[in-house]
């Protein structure tokens, strides 16, 4: 996480927009490759031989079908001959092959990646929504009861566990109360619609098939309010702090005395300035759903990254927890570079260099 | 889990902010924490919770391993909160669960902070490729899927909550050390500093003596708000089965119980509450020290987020 | 953001949240152009939720619980069990077979009528290459076809030699990982049968695509972590068609299982636990009988491990001093105690009454007499394994607390699997609480748990040589062929086993909860439930 501070500086250094994608691109290159070494020297720490993890008591009892396995992975090798291979192998777009799965673990990432990206992207459209609702209201009536109540509604946000609530509210709105589905996309053995973007809800919309849209609504909006609640805490917080800081400037005032009706003061002499740190904290808070969905995923039967992260880890799929660590990187790093140009199209000041 | 901190951009905000114009009342001059409610309910949870560890074996009714009543008893019979699938009392295990959790959050948190702490000044001190170095390390962490790490940390030291202690230790020690960091290279420069590395003072007398006072508050500060922290990512490891052992009362692990049967919900819901009540507590006192935070910290912890 | 915009976007919330909350309005879209996947609600599913254990679609890779359901519905096999009985073998693809004097030739004639879905019949040389391609894949099913001769003696035809005499041979052959695929069709997907199939082999992934089998059901998608959708084969050559044209098998958490039941959503949850079927909906039945699973313990007879876990009065000491009355109580109704490793379903399992039994005062007694000195004693389980809803965890902390109260020491080591498994496998684990589930129905699998056996020998440290009379019964048991005699033999293997370092524990209990119009719903311990013979 680099404070705004620090990003304009870095961009201000940097010889145009330009340069500064690209240096950040070679660092983030190499934060890739920094992580695809520390996962492999952790994933080989761990105790425990993936041959054993990955074949039955019966198979591990014959030499043949051990060695058979062992030559498949490649797991004979020295150790660094097994990682260049491994770089190797990325360098061509290949992650290897999953031991549990068996497939190419890119094949695996393609089905598991966007039904995270799904309930992620829909739990931050929540948080923004609610997020900086609240938190306007609660800047605008600072230390008033609605900023009080405000205030305890967004730490109770980000205090709450995500485990806990995932059940508690399983229980309440799906078994008890019945409002919503809690397992997976879509009702059983109903067809998804064709993959264009593989997010469900976007490609049963371009499929013009509301049916199945609305059908995944009702799958999707429980687990991602669960997930939500921290960050709406989050970003209500930092929308708050953001619009104090603006409402403290001299062009607030004038544009006030200039006799602008408040509303739009508010709406675009404020907000509008105000949303950058929101949306750095927006980012890296959906940068770390994409990690932190393991626990709702499995309690409301989601077929995400985050299962498949926790799978391959308790089973030392070593292939697999190399492929998720690696894309997880890669969108960190995405993530980070998204922001710093939305900061420039945003906060037209940070340009000035 | 790089999750990331709470919002310090909010303490420059309060002293600049707009209340000139959208504010009713000028509330900025009494800082003092202890005149907020939020502060007062927090501390007052923090100090119950505390009592409720110390006192556990006066508090719990029951031996909270001991396997005597009947199975999964609704809450309201004899057994307040009802029992456990093993005939456990659940208020003992809650009870006696503060002795684990607390002590273990405290101890996630001192040690994330001596480890952040020492990195993030050796950084912010030195400059030059040793900040480079600890900073790349830093964004190394943030960028590693934090169940990842955790998890295979937690299965490489063996299971156990001291090992989950040590491997969430690795996955927190960056936020601190971004802070120190981000607070020395402010101090580096001042005058009184220059001053003594002029008079010809070592590099560790300087950390130590000049700058050891001014970085130690703020840190201290933000330790005691990130205990609330600790005990959600200690908890979330034992509900994946990489924390407490068994039969340790750990609230995580309970809840984890809870999730595998509906129908005896009490043994989930309640631990759950325990620990939402614990970092709330710790939150509320947190967001209100900070409120309170002279200006020159808090631009520090600032220049952190 | 405009202040339209804003207004917008919180209407939009507002609409998400009733949309989420009111029934479905629109209709299903006509499945006109979505790639021919059947009418949306044109035929209600039969769906069935259960905790994916799922590795491959690929037959003669796959050795998973879930794996099986759906082979077994893909892919017929020689001969094949009905409903709950594993003791009488019925045809399927063989319509006849014929056993050698010596025992270890078999001639099964296929049925002609056997065809695949695609039309084209079954015949000698798809079951040749389908049996040795399990052989030579080197899988984790593998190890079922070894020491396996088998050729064509013509079109409808085939010859099975097995290198010893083998017992559990037609159970082998009903295992679903041994289903007869379309040769054709697998060889023009990559599939190879030849020496050298573990690397030549490439089909795996077209198994996932489409089925190549002569079952009664062929595959419409597999979903390797959400959902398996069947549709009837409208080919199916056997007497009686199934009865439900699509099948939904479906990944769903345990603790949802019950609720969607209940709701009508599903027709069938697999992974219940006794105590969440206590009280259910009126619209539900439940059922549960002993699982196919054994729970057991082994005290590490080697004392470079653990000087007090070798010592026979000690083993003594735990053996009478677990309750084994808490442990039934704790898997609930329709658990078994195991009186022996073999479950209640197969021939040659010990009967209640020979079951050791709990005795603190024995316990104490034997425990004294062992001379232990209270030094802790490490108990090592699986905690991320629960199976039929017992968690090895809450096992094993019951048994722990067991073991306290008559005076031993305990520390608990509980860690997921993958990582356990292999100090157990190496024989490292001073005492271990574990399950074994049969790889063939056939009580000669639980020979494993002998001296020198894969388990007994290899995690237990009880090494071949260490009870010679023991031995000799079980190399009698290996080769009987009166199935009588076996099953003697087999019961005085476990009154010996009874004495020693592996302690059977108890059998879960499979607990169904199924919807009251669903008939026909029996558990068999090799596939769990045969979808083709629901109602």
């Amino acid at each position: 996480m680099q404070a705004p501070a620090n990003r304009r500086e870095s961009v201000r250094r940097g010889s145009g927009l330009g340069g500064f994608l690209g240096r950040r691109a070679i660092a983030g290159a190499f934060l890739v490759v920094g992580i695809t070494l520390v996962a492999f020297v952790l994933t080989h720490v761990v105790p425990g031989d993936p041959a054993a993890a990955a074949l039955g008591q019966r198979a591990i009892e014959d030499p043949a079908t051990v060695a058979a396995f062992r030559a498949r992975y490649g797991l004979d090798d020295p150790l660094w001959k097994q990682y260049f291979t491994y770089l190797f192998g990325l360098l061509h777009g290949d992650f290897g092959i999953s031991q549990q799965t068996r497939r190419p673990v890119l094949t695996d990432l393609v089905e598991y990646l966007p039904p995270t990206i799904e309930l992620a992207l829909v739990a931050i459209v929540i948080s923004l929504v609610v997020g900086v609702a609240l938190g306007t209201v609660a800047a605008l009536k600072r230390d008033r009861w609605p900023d009080q109540l405000i205030r305890v509604v967004s730490l109770t946000g980000v205090s709450v566990p995500t485990f806990w609530l995932a059940l508690t509210a399983s229980l309440i709105f799906s078994v008890k109360l019945g409002w919503f589905s809690s397992t997976g996309q879509l009702d059983p053995g109903y067809p998804k619609p064709p993959t264009v973007t593989g997010l469900l809800l976007v490609d049963s919309l371009l499929d013009n098939d509301p049916f199945t849209f609305q059908m995944g609504l009702h799958h999707i909006l429980l687990p991602a309010l669960v997930l939500a609640a921290y960050t709406v805490g989050l970003i209500t917080r930092f929308t708050r702090a953001s619009v104090l800081e603006v409402l403290g400037n001299d062009y607030i005032r004038s544009a006030h005395a200039k006799g602008l009706p408040r509303r739009t003061v508010i709406l675009r002499h404020v907000l509008r300035p105000a949303m950058v740190p929101i949306i750095t904290v927006s980012g890296l808070a959906f940068g770390s759903l994409l990690s932190g969905t393991v626990l709702v995923e499995s309690i409301f039967s989601w077929p995400g990254l985050g299962q498949y992260a926790y799978k391959s880890s308790l089973a030392l799929d070593l292939p697999a927890v190399m492929g998720v660590s690696v894309i997880v990187a890669v969108i960190y790093v995405v993530i980070n570079l998204v922001i710093d140009v939305l900061y420039g199209v945003i906060d037209p000041r940070i340009r000035l260099s | 889990m790089t999750i990331p901190d709470e919002p310090r951009l909010e303490l420059e905000a309060e002293r600049s902010s707009g209340r000139r114009l959208f504010s009713r009342k000028d509330a900025g001059i009494d800082r003092s924490p202890w005149s907020r409610p939020l502060a007062v309910v927090g501390a007052v949870l923090v100090i119950g919770w505390v009592l409720v560890a110390l006192l556990a074996p006066l508090i719990a009714p029951h031996d909270p391993n001991a396997q005597d009543f009947a199975r999964l008893q609704p809450p309201g019979g004899a057994n307040l909160l009802g029992t456990d699938g093993l005939g456990r009392d659940l208020l003992s295990r809650i009870v006696y669960g503060t002795r684990i959790t607390l002590p273990l959050a405290v101890l996630l948190v001192v040690l994330a902070t001596a480890v952040g702490t020492v990195a993030g000044s050796i950084a912010g001190y030195f400059g030059g490729w040793v900040d480079t170095v600890v900073m790349r390390l830093c964004d190394l962490v943030f960028a590693f899927p934090g169940i990842i790490l955790a998890m295979a940390a937690a299965a490489a030291l063996g299971p156990g909550l001291r090992n989950a202690v040590l491997a969430l230790t690795i996955v927190m020690w960056p936020s601190y050390a971004r802070v120190v960091r981000s607070m020395l290279l402010g101090l580096r420069e001042a005058e009184f500093v220059s001053a003594t590395r002029l008079l010809g003072a070592s590099a560790r007398r300087t950390l130590a003596v000049d700058l050891r006072p001014n970085v130690a508050g703020p840190v201290l500060v933000l330790a005691a708000l990130e205990v609330g922290n600790a005990v959600l990512l200690l908890s979330g490891l034992s509900f994946l089965g990489l924390g407490a052992q068994p039969p340790d009362a750990e609230w995580g692990a309970m809840v984890s119980e809870g999730a595998r049967n509906f129908d005896a919900w009490w043994i989930g819901v309640f631990p759950g509450l325990a620990i939402l009540t614990v970092v709330l507590a710790f939150n509320f006192l947190g967001d209100t020290l900070r409120d309170a935070l002279d200006p020159r910290t808090a631009r520090a912890l600032k220049g952190s987020s | 953001m405009g202040s339209k915009q804003k207004v917008g976007s919180l209407a939009l919330v507002v609409a998400l949240a009733t949309v989420g909350i009111s029934a479905c309005n629109p209709t299903p879209k006509t499945t006109a152009g979505s790639g021919g996947t059947g009418g949306g609600a044109a035929t209600k599913p039969l769906v069935i939720d259960t905790v994916f254990v799922l590795k491959s679609a690929d037959p003669a890779r796959n050795y998973e619980p879930t794996g099986n359901i759906v082979a077994r519905a893909l892919y017929d096999t020689l001969v094949s069990f009905k409903g709950a009985d594993l003791k009488t073998p019925v045809p399927s693809i063989a319509q006849k077979w014929e056993q050698s004097a010596d025992g270890l030739t078999w001639t099964f004639t296929l049925d002609p009528k056997a065809k695949f879905s695609d039309g084209t019949a079954v015949t000698s040389d798809d079951v040749v290459f389908s049996l040795n391609r399990v052989e030579r894949v080197k899988g984790n099913p593998s190890f079922l076809a070894d020491g396996l001769t088998v050729t064509a003696k013509g079109p409808e035809t085939v010859e099975v030699k097995t290198a010893a005499y083998d017992p559990a041979l037609l159970g082998k052959l009903a295992s679903p990982s041994l289903g007869i695929v379309n040769s054709k069709l697998a060889k023009a997907a990559g599939a190879s049968d030849a020496e050298n199939a573990a690397t030549a082999d490439q089909a795996e992934a077209a198994f996932a695509k489409a089925s190549m089998g002569s079952g009664p059901y062929v595959l419409d998608s597999f979903g390797l972590s959400t959902e398996v959708d069947l549709k009837a084969n409208p080919n199916y050559w056997g007497a009686t068609k199934p009865n439900y044209q699509r099948v939904v098998i479906r990944n769903v958490d345990a603790a949802q299982q019950k609720n969607n039941v209940e709701k009508g959503e599903s027709a069938l949850a697999l992974d219940l636990s006794p105590d969440q079927v206590a009280s259910v909906g009126s619209g539900v039945v439940s059922s549960g009988v002993p699982s196919q699973y054994t729970f057991y313990l082994f005290t590490n007879a080697n004392p470079a491990v653990n000087k007090w876990t070798a010592n026979p009065d000690f083993q003594e000491a735990v053996r009478r001093g677990i309750d084994y009355n808490g442990l039934l109580e704790l898997a609930g109704k329709g658990s078994r105690r195991a009186a022996g490793m073999v479950p209640v379903q197969f021939a040659g399992s010990l009967p209640d009454d020979k079951a050791p039994t709990f005795d603190a005062d024995a316990a104490k007694a034997a425990l004294a007499k062992s001379g232990y000195d209270g030094s802790p004693i490490e108990i090592s389980f699986p905690s991320d394994l629960t199976q039929n809803g017992v968690s090895f965890t809450d096992m094993s902390t019951r048994i722990s607390a067991d073991l306290n109260k008559i005076g031993i020491k305990t520390a608990l080591k509980g860690a997921p699997v993958a990582t356990v498994l292999e100090l157990a496998r190496g024989g490292k684990q001073q005492v271990g609480v574990w399950l074994w589930g049969p790889d063939f129905p056939d009580s000669s699998n639980y020979l494993a748990f002998g001296p020198g056996g894969i388990v007994g020998g290899k995690r237990v440290n009880w090494k071949a040589g260490s009870d010679p009379a023991l031995e000799s019964i079980m190399k009698q048991a290996a080769t009987e062929k009166d199935e009588a005699k076996r099953a003697d033999l087999m019961g005085q293997f476990q009154e010996g086993l009874n004495q020693g370092p592996v302690m059977g524990l108890i059998q879960p209990a499979q607990v169904f909860l199924a919807s009251k119009d669903l008939k026909n719903l029996t558990y068999n311990l090799v596939w769990t439930v045969n979808v083709a013979e629901l109602g």
